[in-house]
């Protein structure tokens, strides 16, 4: 993910948070650089990842998501497009979306989300001219710093 | 009544209309039912002027502009039964009271939810028995959208509704336009200079500058198709020009090269020449408006 | 339903313009009790009083229902609702009349109330009477129409310094036709052909300039 910043890009440009009754809290902002309907697919799968939203739970309908996010109904249309390509949600004619209930769901997007953070290292890496070998030593010690943390918060 | 076998809420084609010193040429434009168009230009590019010709305020010299199935300006009674309409420059009474307004639409039109409109009035934050003389610029707009919303009419045609608001203001007004999407079959086409509220809730996009429209068509593909690519260019190659390049800013060995077209085969382009992309990036649909007006009149200029 | 339209536009501009009508009514009462005392002042006091009331409704009166609405910018709101270009004119034309012509026939038929029971004046005036308060009527349709018609206030202007210019000068000339003013003080009133022959100008002047309005108003192609 590119962070270069612009002058154009230091005036403030609106977060907001939106509640949804019974499905929690949705945080979409126009300065994050990913598009609206990336945004809402990755909350999407976030939930998914931590349980909150279960497997084979009925979602919200297009249209009622675009109402709740205020967001236009095609941004939505998109994001839950994508999804079903990636095999995440199911929607049913006439019946409404639903999270797919195929077993492991939430880990499978953990899964790809940890690719996702491996490539884009090893792309910076390439660009530092890291050779591999001390990649993997970053990577544990990352892991180290991490297990660290983790073992102050508790 | 509505001719309900039409899908398009707005058709208009080949309209245009002359002034002593501005024209508007040639506007084709097209909204399926259900959906929100924003229209976007600069100031004096001729959204005003589309509008009215919209709403048969205005008679296009040529062209035809069909709403809700009406040939406008002819049909214009009919269309207006289900046409909620509210511009920037248009003023209420000014020595009568929210209520008496709220009152006259009511025994006007017969879709007229008073309950609708009372929640209307506590979320706007309005007080009905206000004179409409000492209301300020963001209430009075407000009041305007409220006697426009509680009679739920099938069509919307705003002129820049969130111009001149603070940012409370414009979300509780882009909350009640988004609301009315719930209803199926109800449609909102709205002019603004603001890309933000039209980044956010549109379906379609309307760009239009100088009399013409430059761009028209659906919000996601739109946003697509722009890309700011990053490249460094090494010593002794030639930054080469691509299809679909609109535009390039160089900075020694660096470079920003705009697309309106973009497709992965561009970023290879480049590269098979020697140059390397850094990044592809995404636009805001600001950045898009700035880069897209500069080019288009380029174009006409050329 | 358009019809209902045009009614409650019709509505809306006598609420609007409630406190102008009931002005010149008071005013122009008051004169005629004035016009009762004896004595050439109180005479000439309450006459001029009471065409004065009626010349300066007719001058006001479009100004606030014509062309205030383009002024203030209310015209859009208007043209939002279910009306046509057409309706619109023709509720505005009704309702700017009628709200001349509720003070005006109170004022008239007040003056000739008063000279039938209260026999301050001779009946002979009656004739003068008439031809006289016709005259505010054809300012007032002469300034509306042009205040219709030309969408501006330098028209309204015009049309407004003509026209109360023009009373006076109209006034004089009319007193010195010998046949209309040889009646006066008679006790009954004397329609003689003179009389005739000014009120159907009168009113064919009238209706001249109305027909006038709206042919040029119905070949306007940009409302707003």
């Amino acid at each position: 993910m590119n962070r270069t910043k612009q002058v154009d890009k230091d005036r403030a440009v609106p977060v907001y948070t939106v509640y949804i009754q019974m499905y929690g809290t949705f945080t979409l902002s126009q300065s994050d650089k990913r598009p609206m309907y990336f945004q809402i697919m990755e909350q999407i799968k976030q939930r998914i990842m931590i349980g909150d939203w279960a497997e084979g739970q009925p979602i919200p309908s297009i249209r009622q998501l675009a109402v709740d996010l205020q967001v236009s109904v095609i941004t939505v249309k998109r994001a839950y497009y994508e999804l079903e390509r990636e095999g995440v949600i199911i929607t049913q004619h006439g019946k409404g979306s639903h999270v797919a209930s195929t077993s492991g769901l939430g880990d499978r997007l953990r899964e790809q989300e940890l690719e996702q953070h491996l490539e884009q290292a090893a792309r910076i890496a390439a660009q530092l001219r890291m050779p591999p070998k001390r990649l993997v030593e970053r990577l544990r010690e990352a892991g180290d710093r991490v297990a660290e943390k983790d073992k102050e918060l508790i | 009544m509505n001719d309900l076998t039409t899908d398009l809420a707005v058709e208009l084609s080949g309209v245009s209309k002359k002034y002593r010193y501005f024209t508007l040429e040639e506007i084709h434009l097209k909204l399926p039912r259900g959906q929100i168009m924003g229209l976007i230009g600069a100031n004096g590019a001729g959204k005003s002027t589309t509008i009215r010709v919209l709403m048969g305020l205005v008679h296009q010299d040529s062209g035809e502009v069909r709403v809700l199935g009406h040939s406008m300006p002819a049909e214009q009674v009919a269309a207006k039964w289900d046409i909620g309409f509210a511009s920037e420059d248009m003023r209420l009474y000014d020595s009568m009271t929210l209520d008496w307004h709220m009152r006259f639409m009511r025994s006007i039109f017969p879709n007229w939810d008073p309950a609708y409109a009372q929640l209307l009035l506590k979320r706007f934050g309005l007080r009905a028995e206000q004179q409409i003389k000492g209301i300020s610029h963001g209430q009075r707009v407000k009041a305007a959208l409220l006697l426009v919303l509680a009679r739920k009419p099938q069509l919307l045609v705003l002129d820049e509704p969130t111009t001149g608001l603070d940012p409370v203001a414009r979300h509780e007004v882009l909350r009640e336009l988004t609301g009315v999407m719930a209803e199926e079959g109800r449609s909102i086409l709205f002019s603004s200079h603001n890309t933000q509220d039209v980044e956010q809730i549109s379906d379609q996009i309307t760009f239009i500058d100088r009399g013409r429209i430059i761009d028209s068509m659906d919000k996601e593909t739109y946003l697509d198709r722009w890309r700011r690519l990053r490249l460094e260019v090494p010593l002794g190659i030639e930054l080469p020009p691509l299809p679909g390049i609109v535009g390039v800013q160089r900075q020694g060995r660096l470079a920003v090269a705009t697309s309106n077209a973009f497709a992965p085969d561009l970023a290879h382009a480049y590269e098979d020449t020697g140059v390397r992309v850094q990044s592809i990036e995404s636009m805001t649909l600001e950045e898009i408006f700035v880069a897209n007006v500069e080019h288009s009149r380029e174009e006409v200029e050329a | 339903m358009s019809s209902s339209v045009i009614g409650h536009l019709i509505l809306k501009d006598w609420r609007l313009n409630r406190l102008l009508i009931s002005l010149s009514i008071g005013v122009g009462l008051i004169a005629l009790v004035i016009a009762q005392y004896a004595g050439e002042v109180p005479r000439v006091v309450g006459a001029v009083w009471f065409f004065v009331s009626l010349c300066i409704l007719g001058s006001m009166l479009p100004g606030s229902a014509i062309l205030n609405e383009r002024k203030k910018q209310t015209l859009a709101f208007v043209m939002s609702l279910p009306v046509s270009s057409v309706q619109y004119s023709i509720a505005k034309a009704l309702s700017t009349t009628v709200m001349f012509l509720v003070p005006w026939l109170t004022l008239l038929i007040s003056a000739l109330v008063l000279i039938e029971t209260r026999h301050a004046m001779p009946h002979g005036i009656i004739p003068m009477l008439l031809i006289l308060a016709m005259l505010p009527l054809i300012g007032f349709c002469l300034i509306s129409a042009t205040a219709l018609v030309g969408e501006s206030e330098g028209w309204l202007m015009a049309a407004s310094i003509l026209c109360n210019s023009s009373y006076w000068l109209v006034w004089y000339l009319l007193a010195r036709i010998p046949s209309l003013t040889a009646n006066w003080t008679r006790p009954v009133a004397v329609w003689n052909s003179a009389a005739l022959i000014v009120l159907s100008v009168e009113l064919g002047s009238i209706a001249s300039i109305v027909g006038l309005a709206f042919f040029l108003q119905s070949r306007k192609r940009d409302f707003i």
